[in-house]
């Protein structure tokens, strides 16, 4: 099968961060991720990008203005032709810092902020951040740059959504994004005390409906349903191997940034192959691309080219299998599974992302 | 946003975390929006290329504008 053209690559440049959060969906074995990509090694990930037909290029993390290299990956991304983001906590986006991002291109930053309050989002960051984040906002705001205030939704804020809409109001937000918790890496080690109830998401829905009517034309608002109660899983990627690629900080290719959690899979590197053959060839690649994998009841589901069979690295964590049909899916076999899963709710204390060895 | 030119011709609106096709003639009005010029001026470019009463061009760029706004893409 010949491979289709990629058009985004997430760069993860570092799993280093300063927040604690414990929704992060990176994995839980962040130590051993130190050893990073350099920044020449970066640029030539860069390239082999463009040269497969990559249009868009994410900046991500952990904390991606932590690499010091960070302007001069995104000058050299833009130079190339690529749209450029900026996925970020924004606690280290002071003037000099943005000075040099814009100066090296940068087209749009997402700032993600914990909570609406000051309180509750240190708590959930783990340290006093908030009123940082809040001020870079506003001084993001006042560029000439795209901005996306992003926050993510799990038990512990997901009441305090019409307070997250203020917020952005307040702010002269004009792109919101409410993404609930996806259960990847600590995330899926926290599930328990995150995942919201029925009655959270049923009442998110409802303020969302009225702020989108009544800010119609001043703010674009996305609220992203959590898998567990879509009835059919999202498209993951748009399908494995399909558009979208991920390199880790140390120059593992993963078809999605969850990608890592499935333990019955190894990822080439950008250091041992290029990253063009990684996407055509490469066993990961090839694994779950396409709908010759697919089991039923996906293979003759006339939505295998819609949504793919879901998500294979939600498949691996739910079944152990990442070539079953995604558990969320209501027609999969192990649906029952994830019906269980809604009716737990712990109060057990939620584990904080910590990079140990590394801070 | 930014157009870009794809390795077959299409051209491309590169926006946030997104990418839109653009046919040849949303393409071509807007690489006539520069800030600068009205919607007005915009028409009157494309009705000096293009056989098509002014009126109904005038809609066109109105419409992809106004539908571009809306997502947040342009700004008036």
């Amino acid at each position: 099968m010949t491979a289709p053209r990629p058009n985004s690559l997430l760069c993860e440049l570092t799993y280093r961060c300063n927040l604690q959060c414990p929704y992060c969906y990176n994995p839980l074995d962040l130590q051993s991720y130190r050893q990073e990509l350099t920044t020449a090694e970066w640029k030539r990930v860069l390239d082999e990008a463009v040269g497969m037909g990559v249009v868009q290029a994410g900046f991500s993390g952990g904390e991606p203005t932590l690499r010091d290299d960070l302007p001069e990956l995104i000058a050299h991304a833009s130079k190339a032709g690529l749209y450029t983001n900026l996925i970020t906590q924004g606690t280290f986006l002071d003037d000099a810092k943005l000075d040099a991002l814009l100066g090296a291109g940068l087209d749009h930053i997402q700032i993600s902020i914990q909570a609406p309050t000051e309180e509750l989002a240190d708590r959930i960051a783990g340290t006093h951040v908030h009123a940082k984040k809040e001020d870079a906002i506003d001084r993001v705001a006042r560029r000439d740059v795209a901005l996306t205030l992003n926050c993510v939704l799990h038990r512990g804020n997901h009441d305090q959504i019409g307070e997250v809409i203020a917020f952005a109001e307040r702010h002269g937000i004009t792109k919101l994004e409410l993404a609930n918790v996806q259960f990847y890496g600590w995330a899926y080690r926290n599930r328990a005390g995150l995942l919201p109830t029925r009655a959270q998401v049923e009442h998110a829905l409802e303020v969302v409906a009225e702020a989108r009517e009544r800010l119609a034309g001043k703010m674009r608002i996305a609220y992203v349903l959590p898998d567990y109660f879509g009835g059919r899983p999202k498209p993951c990627m748009n399908g494995w191997g399909q558009a979208f690629l991920t390199v880790t900080p140390d120059g593992r290719v993963l078809p999605c940034p969850a990608a890592a959690g499935i333990k019955t899979l190894t990822f080439d590197r950008v250091q041992d192959r290029p990253l063009g053959e990684i996407w055509e060839s490469s066993d990961a690649f090839v694994a779950y691309r396409g709908t010759a994998w697919m089991p039923e009841p996906c293979r003759s589901c006339d939505r295998k080219e819609i949504d793919w069979g879901g998500c294979r690295c939600q498949a691996f964590l739910l079944t152990s299998d990442a070539g079953k049909t995604d558990p969320t899916c209501e027609l999969s076999p192990e649906h029952e599974t994830v019906i269980a899963a809604l009716g737990v709710e712990s109060d057990t204390p939620l584990v904080p992302r910590r990079m140990k060895s590394l801070v | 946003m930014r157009l870009h030119k794809d390795t077959d011709g299409t051209m491309l609106l590169l926006v946030p975390e997104g990418i839109l096709r653009l046919n040849d003639t949303a393409a071509e009005t807007l690489a006539l929006v520069d800030g600068e010029r009205s919607v007005d001026a915009i028409v009157d470019a494309l009705g000096a290329r293009y056989a098509v009463p002014r009126a109904e061009l005038g809609r066109d760029v109105e419409d992809l504008i106004e539908r571009l706004t809306l997502r947040g893409y342009l700004t008036s």
